[in-house]
């Protein structure tokens, strides 16, 4: 019986007749598609996107050169290097981050003890060379004042956890 | 002079106007079938398949054409330069000239031959050939590989094929394929050759290099097959080939299983549209099987696939021509 | 010898030592922050609480508790514990959590040990106190609200600097260290203080946010600004030298530095050469070392041996000072020296240009007559040993020469000669303190020794040491103090005329007269450049200093960090330097350049690498394979009786913070230079 139960099941193709009856049941449920650059998925408070200086709420920057970020990268992405300021306070007169070595692994906002380096939602900074990827103060900067507020935003939601 | 206007030249260019509204829609047919085969895979994967270049992603094809048609041609260097650009031509025109003899309304066939499906049979087992040469041209391991698989790959089925044809030809008493049609007006063919039907479908899918038989192009082994040195206008053609083929071999399925031009059944408002319409659709619907089968089985082995078109399907079918042959025989169902 | 049990293991300990050393002795550390080893006990910070019994039942401060017979002690208890971590605590609530902004972060006493006796928050809930900084010159930056109170730089200013400019004022939550009058702290050893606090109240005003600990690579080298040799650590970072500090060498510099020392590594990157240069039409221009040396072979080629001589300068290595003999020599050229400022020196025997007390057998002298020299601007750390037999017996120091505070009591004899014969025939008073003395030395400066008389001062200055008694089988009080760091190497190799040759004073003669007609200058740049006259001048060096502004040729050489040298100090102490960063652009090692130029002149150097250079100075002295260790020399005759000028016997040095090409480069010595030395300008009255 067994025999023919299972040439019976063969020679009707059932299996490969029931694979296919998946797929058109498929074919006609709701689709999963996220259009992309129209639409976006839900991002973590704690997602790892571009890195981001921010400032104090009075136009000071956070950063503080401490060099913690510099000596925690596993990947030896960050180069800093300090200076007493005129009013002697102690910033970095050069950070530079090579985003093509980083590994957005996070470490440098967990080390940073200001939260002034914090790796803020955008994903999308592709560029066209090289280049343009490696971050100075200056463009860290630049990107701490335009996420600021989600940055902000994000940190204070994943404050409770932490 | 009119004389030669009537009788060489006018002919001549009638011809060339039939096979222009033959091979037009044909290859605006392959462009849509490549977006359709992305869309329908990708609906079946809970994806949307290309929906950016125009409306609902129309427009993908012909951004997909001139990207290749812009892209630099590369011989290599250890190829066999004149057999390496003539596979691609041979395959692509192999694919169309099948186009001569199918009818795809009541009388709307280029070259209504006695021995049409013949002629078919012929110029199917001739697309072997563009694989081979490519294969061979190439000069490389991956398509030389490639090559051979496809080649024993359509030998193998072409067999099962032919027998398939055999049981239709008895059923039908012709090899002119409006007969062939205009034979299943009572029943399509499909319904009392059932078996032979499925056969000739898988057949004719590993007949096109088609999922599950896709093993020529097993991109897991073999990269990308016969056609891996190809880039641009070459990669094109052979790839406007196979598709052409599939449209060819989902025609043949139509006019020898399920009647053709004919509607389905032979009252009012389905016998108000016209053949092409109910070909074109039913063409359409195989076509939507070949690709709701490559969405949903994965690739056979390949000696898996060997055995299967010698060791199933040839028997199988052999037996089947005894059957039917017989059953004529025996009930007196001789074609008129 | 007490017997103690320390966590269950009985050791025999040296008498009258505290329980903290016989802890150490028995292997285990004890947490401290006031304790030093080389300063008095306070006893402030109470973190190195231990239980002691017999005793009260109450944790006992280590560091101020003598051991006694029997004691038992116990480092590693509940009780012990408890009372560290509220010690900690207690040190926690007013020192302000900023170590990401503190350039002691990573090196820091303090947060190491909170690391094991620190809670992971505060219980003080308080407002924290903060102090106002206190301005203490510019090399120490102060951020005193970080301070814990430990003392430790009072102390060294009072003890062992001998500048008791700093205090602490105010009782409890306004304890403050403070150096009273808002001064810079006046003292060559200032920077110290930074080593020795335990946290970031006192670092380095240079230094100040330029790097962290563990960006560092570390070189243990040989500091050459002065003539002791001390032993330092050179922190690079790339291509740069950051920082120095101490070493541990108790022969020499015990576990300090003068500032000089430390701070003048900035001049390091400032008027470097780093490449070639060719004087055309007047003009140095920029050349490949082939032009350069293809210049200087044209030019010897032309010219017999005699007319050629050399000069080394005051921080060569003896690698490359062997390289440049024996070029000369092969050159047939017997004009070599070395002593570039026209000291006396005599080049045999080794005891008559040596500091035959050794530094550290200063410490025990109990009478010391100083000839000719300013021992703080000379040579701060003898001055610092010096102090300390005053500290630790009754010591007595009498001067000639310049009358300079020395942070101990010194009697001024005299200023000129004429006080030193007075001494040496016994009709001056101190002569006899100087008999009776059981370890009496005589330190004879570069001062005396550099002028015309020299020989004649030396020759005194010997015969106070026979008159005195200060030669005895185990004790040589006849000392000479160089302050060239290469001087006592180039001597002992023979750096200096040959037979027949001219010493610089008849170099410099011959050059304007027209006899010497090539001048290899190996980095000298401490005389007159103008008394070079027409001479063809190659400067072989790695600052654009005196001696490079002369040059015709110059070829860029390597500063002591860049190089792999060896120095012997001022008493005859032969150590190595090491490599700690790269030369600069085409800059090379200084006996490499000889020896390629060795090829173009024909001169024929056979040695190819840096052992072959030593194997030969060895060959040429076999001292030079004792590193490490100060040979003691035969007493034997040298000097030159006859008659002295009158002329008074000053200091070589006139300014402490400028005197190498590296110093004059340094911008931190030039700071120090203005604040220190000129004290011209907006200070007045009391400030100044």
């Amino acid at each position: 019986m067994a025999f023919l139960d299972r040439a019976a099941r063969g020679l009707l193709l059932t299996e490969i007749v029931r694979g296919m009856w998946l797929t058109l049941r498929y074919f006609f449920k709701e689709k999963v598609t996220v259009n992309y650059p129209y639409e976006k998925g839900p991002l973590s408070p704690r997602f790892r996107g571009e890195h981001v200086l921010r400032r104090y709420p009075n136009g000071e920057e956070r950063c503080i050169a401490c060099k913690l970020c510099e000596a925690i990268c596993p990947a030896q992405a960050i180069t800093i290097e300090a200076e007493p300021r005129e009013d002697g306070s102690r910033r970095a007169t050069r950070y530079d981050i090579d985003m093509t070595k980083c590994i957005y692994c996070g470490y440098c906002q967990e080390a940073c003890p200001v939260d002034a380096i914090v790796e803020g939602p955008n994903f999308e900074f592709a560029t066209e060379t090289r280049e343009e990827l490696m971050y100075n103060k200056d463009k860290l900067l630049e990107n701490g004042d335009r996420w600021e507020a989600e940055v902000a935003a994000a940190l204070a939601a994943d404050a409770p956890y932490r | 002079m009119a004389e030669f206007w009537f009788t060489y030249a006018w002919p001549t260019i009638w011809i060339v106007i039939k096979i222009l509204f033959i091979v037009v829609p044909l290859l605006i047919a392959v462009a849509y079938l490549t977006y359709a085969e992305r869309k329908v895979i990708g609906f079946m994967q809970l994806r949307m398949g290309p929906n950016v270049v125009g409306p609902f992603g129309l427009l993908q094809p012909f951004a997909d054409g001139l990207k290749l048609m812009a892209k630099e041609a590369i011989i290599p260097t250890g190829s066999n330069r004149v057999v390496f650009l003539l596979a691609p031509m041979i395959t692509f025109v192999l694919a169309l000239v099948g186009w001569a003899v199918i009818p795809v309304a009541d009388g709307w066939v280029l070259s209504n031959i006695n021995v049409g499906i013949l002629y078919l049979f012929a110029i199917s087992s001739l697309g072997v050939y563009g694989i081979i040469m490519a294969g061979w041209a190439s000069n490389s391991k991956y398509p030389f590989l490639g090559a051979l698989r496809s080649a024993a790959q359509m030998i193998s089925y072409e067999i099962s094929i032919g027998f398939v044809i055999v049981t239709v030809l008895l059923a039908v008493g012709s090899l002119n394929l409006s007969d062939i049609v205009l034979a299943q007006q009572k029943i399509w063919f499909f319904i009392p050759l059932f078996p032979m039907f499925v056969i000739f479908f898988i057949s004719g899918l590993a007949e096109t290099n088609r999922a599950p038989f896709d093993l020529p192009e097993a991109e897991a082994e073999l990269v990308s097959g016969y056609n891996v040195e190809y880039s641009a206008m070459a990669f094109a053609l052979f790839f406007l080939g196979e598709y052409a083929n599939m449209i060819l071999i989902s025609a043949m399925t139509v006019i020898l299983f399920l009647g053709g031009w004919l509607a389905p059944f032979d009252i009012a408002p389905f016998t108000w549209v016209p053949g092409v319409i109910w070909f074109a659709l039913k063409v359409s619907f195989v076509l939507f099987v070949f690709l709701w089968v490559r969405a949903t089985l994965p690739r056979y082995r390949y000696d898996q696939l060997m055995r299967l078109g010698w060791k199933v399907f040839l028997p199988f079918s052999l037996l089947w021509v005894v059957v039917t042959a017989g059953a004529i025989v025996a009930f007196d169902w001789f074609p008129k | 010898m007490p017997k103690v049990t320390v966590d269950g293991t009985e050791i025999e300990v040296p008498a009258g030592i505290t329980v903290l050393q016989a802890c150490e002795m028995a292997g285990t550390e004890i947490p401290r922050f006031c304790y030093h080893e080389r300063l008095s006990i306070a006893g402030n910070c109470r973190m190195c609480l231990v239980e002691v019994s017999p005793g009260p039942p109450k944790p006992a401060a280590s560091c101020a508790l003598p051991v006694g017979e029997g004691m038992e002690i116990k480092t590693d208890t509940e009780m012990v514990r408890k009372a560290r971590n509220g010690v900690m605590e207690f040190l926690l609530i007013n020192h302000p959590l900023d170590c990401p902004i503190c350039d002691q972060g990573g090196e820091c006493d303090l947060q190491d040990q909170a690391m094991a006796y620190g809670f992971d928050h505060s219980r003080f809930e308080e407002n924290k106190r903060a102090v106002k900084d206190k301005y203490m010159g510019p090399l120490v930056k102060t951020i005193m609200t970080r301070c814990i109170h430990c003392t430790r730089c009072v102390r060294f200013a009072t003890e062992i600097a001998g500048v008791p400019e700093l205090g602490m004022l105010g009782r409890g939550e306004h304890a403050e260290i403070t150096t009273y009058l808002e001064k810079s702290l006046e003292s060559e050893l200032s920077a110290n203080v930074i080593d020795l606090c335990p946290v970031g109240a006192l670092t380095s005003k240079p230094y100040a946010f330029v790097s962290r600990p563990w960006e560092l690579v570390t070189t243990e080298s040989i500091d050459v600004m002065d003539a002791l040799g001390s032993a330092i650590r050179v922190d690079s970072r790339q291509t740069e030298v950051l920082r120095v500090l101490p070493r541990l060498n108790e022969d020499v510099n015990e576990e300090w530095i003068a500032d000089k020392s430390r701070y003048a590594v900035d001049g390091l990157a400032r008027q470097r050469l780093d490449r070639p240069y060719l004087r055309v039409d007047g003009k140095l221009r920029e050349a490949s070392w082939q032009e350069a040396f293809a210049a200087i072979g044209e030019r010897v080629k032309e010219t017999k041996g005699e007319r050629i001589a050399a000069i080394a300068g005051d921080q060569c290595d003896a690698e490359a000072m062997i390289a440049l003999k024996d070029l000369m020599g092969a050159l047939g050229s017997a004009n070599i020296d070395c002593r570039q400022d026209g000291a006396k020196l005599p080049t045999t025997p080794r005891a008559g240009y040596l500091l035959n007390s050794t530094i550290a057998g200063l410490e025990t002298v109990d009478a010391v007559l100083l000839v000719g020299t300013n021992l703080r601007w000379e040579a701060p750390l003898i001055n610092t040993r010096l102090r300390k037999a005053w500290l630790q017996g009754d010591m007595r120091a009498a001067a000639i020469g310049p009358d300079v505070d020395l942070t101990y009591p010194v009697e001024n004899l005299g200023t000129g000669p004429d006080t030193l014969a007075a001494v040496a025939d016994g009709s001056n008073a101190f002569a006899d303190v100087l008999k009776i003395a059981e370890r009496a030395a005589i330190i004879v400066g570069m001062g005396a020794l550099a002028r015309p008389d020299g020989a004649s001062i030396l020759a005194a200055a010997r015969t106070i040491a026979d008159n005195c008694g200060m030669v005895q089988d185990d004790w040589n009080g006849f000392n000479v103090l160089h302050t060239a760091a290469s001087r006592v190497g180039a001597l002992d190799l023979g750096f200096v005329p040959g037979a027949g040759g001219r010493d610089v004073e008849n170099i410099l003669a011959g050059a304007i007269a027209g006899d010497i007609d090539v001048v290899y200058l190996l980095a000298a740049d401490e005389f007159d450049t103008t008394r070079l006259g027409n001479a063809f001048v190659i400067y072989q060096g790695h600052h654009g200093d005196a001696g490079a502004h002369r040059a015709d040729v110059i070829l860029p050489g390597s500063a002591y960090t860049e190089k792999n040298g060896t120095y012997v100090n001022t008493e005859g102490r032969v150590q190595l330097a090491r490599q700690a960063a790269q030369p600069p652009g085409d800059a090379r090692e200084d006996w490499a350049i000889v020896r390629a130029l060795s090829d173009v002149i024909g001169g024929g150097l056979n040695f190819n690498t840096l052992g072959d250079v030593r194997s030969r100075l060895v060959e040429v002295n076999p001292l030079f394979d004792q590193v490490g260790e100060a040979v003691p020399a035969q007493w034997a005759p040298f000097g030159e009786p006859g008659p002295m000028s009158s002329e008074i016997l000053a200091s070589p040095v006139s300014n402490y913070y400028m005197t190498c090409p590296i110093s004059r480069a340094s911008e931190t010595m030039a700071e120090c230079s203005r604040e220190f030395v000129r004290n011209d300008g907006a200070r007045t009255g009391t400030d100044g």
